[in-house]
């Protein structure tokens, strides 16, 4: 893929919108072609991937949550979705992500991150049918080595109080 | 309906699992009868609050009145039939009001007031006759903070009902050190295509871990070898453990009881860590060492309260089952506070919830699918009988002070005994089964 920004970033400040948007984009597009391992290589080396279950979720350590999820826990589930006897992924799950409404709110420079809030719908088709996932994403984007990396993923689930069916991939 | 011809001794006929007529009769003979979890009194602490709910496909609603009792009752106004309270936790204060045309309630379900009173005058309507509050559900009782109501007036009595799983419910509680435990964290709901019963068989079935799970073991083992030298944290530990090998299994404790009960002995221990100790000294601190000791070494993996819901006493998890139709079951999973104990003990049974109860575990969604394609198979002409022959006939009396009924790890004892609780509440007992594998 070539990249929109060919120069090395050194500060938060020397991304542009236009960037920030092809990052969320590129990411939702590595997850819709199951390309799990690239996408996991946009987070930072601490990033968390996390769906509070509850609206406005202060933290994900004192309260349950759908998912929140480190680097490991990423991986174990990827090995999972890749193997032969993932007997609820026959047939496989595939996505389609709409990412859109992209606002950066926050740069700061000293820290060297952006706070990037989106909505997005994802549908997704499983054995028993289409479904989909609607709601709000806040991108936390770090700067580090250059690259532009994801610190936390935060999904709020419109709906995430509802009973759910197993979800499996990464929304 | 000739219930008879749907079991025997080792089988069950698929109709117990497919047939409408079987699951409305189950709604009225099982859970219009037996007694069925409704909440824990730490969801509602204060007078006025409330816990909507379902027993069987009815709506509940569990209230703490003004002098600290607990009132359930059904979720219907008596004047045109609207729901008065909606799904989930509450607070009212000092009446419940219907949204349709005001009628208010005292907060044990007493009509107080009704606009137009003039209107009523000369008709059969009458404030004080029971038939225009709020209807209570025929008896409640609750034990060590655990609430459970039977629709019918008749029945067993709930010590009888609750005598042999008695110990999990002690052995959740006794492991806080003030001795009480609250619901804490939020609840996770999980939407299962398949039959409630599927749901209840697998909760002891070990004989499926090591099929249904391998994507899941073998994807933590994987990580744990190439990036960890082989260690298993804590939740890889969790996840791992469904890959143990057969004797394992077999080698662990199944125990049954009257009224479809049953436990299964831990299939691991919580790491011993920091977190651990911290833990057992705040516990030791208040009932002391030996007495700790001896709590922590009642080791549990799921108990089955049936047949409305499975504690697990080890991490503090509560899953409740809501049948919602012949083919759709509803799991509920509460996680619990140890009260007097560590926050960090609370933060690690949610790791264990997140990782196992979730509706994003990557251990539980392998479980759902088989469930449904149980539900499908079984929807086929393709056999009648379902297997539970697994040690048939080889369970023996328990000596030990719970009594029941023993079998090895790998028995389908406990689905057996789920049956014979099941017969008798539809041939219109009490639920109270008598073992025939005994004699
Ligand atoms: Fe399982």
């Amino acid at each position: 893929m070539t990249s929109v920004n060919p120069q090395p970033i050194n500060s938060a400040s020397d991304i542009s919108y236009e960037m920030v948007c092809h990052f969320l984009y590129r990411e939702a597009r590595l997850l819709d072609q199951r390309k799990f391992t690239e996408w996991d290589n946009l987070f930072a080396e601490q990033g968390m991937y996390w769906i509070p279950l509850i609206e406005d979720q202060p933290d994900p350590i004192n309260h349950l949550s759908l998912a929140y999820e480190d680097s490991m826990m990423r991986q174990v589930r990827i090995n999972r979705l890749n193997h032969d006897r993932a007997w609820s992924q026959k047939p496989r799950s595939r996505t389609s992500h709409m990412v859109s409404a992209i606002v950066i709110e926050k740069i700061c420079d000293e820290t060297n991150r952006l706070v990037v809030g989106s909505a997005f719908q994802m549908a997704e088709w499983r054995s028993f049918g289409l479904r989909t996932f609607a709601g709000l994403y806040t991108h936390t984007l770090v700067v580090s080595d250059g690259h532009l990396k994801i610190g936390e993923k935060r999904v709020d689930l419109i709906d995430s109080g509802e009973a759910f069916e197993p979800i499996e991939v990464f929304i | 309906m000739d219930i008879d011809r749907l079991i025997k001794k080792d089988e069950v006929h698929r109709d117990v699992y497919v047939s409408e007529e079987v699951f409305s009769l189950e709604m009225d003979r099982i859970f219009g009868s037996a007694w069925i979890y409704v909440g824990h009194d730490s969801q509602i602490p204060n007078p006025g609050d409330y816990w909507t709910t379902r027993i069987g496909l009815q709506s509940v609603v569990m209230t703490r009145g003004k002098r600290d009792e607990i009132n359930i009752f059904y979720n219907r106004c008596p004047h045109k039939g609207a729901r008065i309270a909606e799904e989930g936790c509450g607070h009212t204060n000092g009446l419940f009001r219907c949204p349709y045309h005001a009628w208010t309630f005292n907060l044990d379900g007493k009509l107080r007031g009704v606009p137009y009173l003039d209107g009523y005058q000369d008709t059969s309507f009458d404030l004080t006759d029971p038939r225009f509050s709020l209807r209570k559900v025929a008896r409640v009782a609750a034990y060590r903070g655990f609430v459970f109501a039977s629709l019918a007036e008749d029945g067993a009595e709930f010590e009888d009902f609750l005598a042999g799983v008695k110990s999990s419910l002690d052995n959740f509680c006794d492991r806080a050190p003030e001795g009480t435990v609250s619901v804490a964290g939020g609840v996770f709901r999980v939407v299962q295509r398949s039959n409630w019963k599927i749901f209840f068989e697998n909760l002891n079935d070990t004989g499926h871990p090591i099929a249904t799970h391998e994507s899941s073991y073998r994807a933590a083992r994987q990580y744990s070898e190439e990036v960890l030298d082989g260690e298993l944290p804590f939740e890889l530990h969790i996840i791992d453990g469904n890959g143990a090998p057969p004797k394992f299994w077999s080698d662990l404790d199944l125990h049954a009881f009257d009224y479809g009960h049953s436990y299964m002995t831990a299939i691991f221990n919580a790491p011993d860590d920091p977190l651990s100790q911290q833990y057992f000294a705040s516990l030791a601190a208040k009932v002391g060492e030996d007495r700790a000791e001896d709590i922590l070494a009642v080791n549990r993996h799921n108990t089955i309260i049936y047949p409305s819901c499975s504690p697990h006493t080890s991490f503090q998890q509560w899953r409740v089952i809501r049948p919602l139709s012949v083919d759709r079951t509803l799991v509920e999973i509460f996680t619990f506070r140890l009260d007097g104990a560590p926050d960090e003990l609370l933060q690690r049974t949610f790791t264990y919830s997140n990782v196992v109860n979730s509706p994003s575990s990557i251990v539980m969604t392998d479980d759902v699918h088989v469930y449904a394609e149980c539900q499908k198979g079984l929807s086929t002409q393709g056999g009648d009988w379902v297997s539970q022959h697994r040690n048939a006939g080889q369970d023996q009396p328990y000596s030990g002070s719970e009594g029941g009924l023993i079998g090895v790890g790998t028995s389908e004892l406990p689905i057996r005994n789920q049956f014979r609780a099941w017969h008798e509440y539809m041939s219109e007992g009490s639920g109270q089964s008598v073992s025939p594998e005994a004699s």
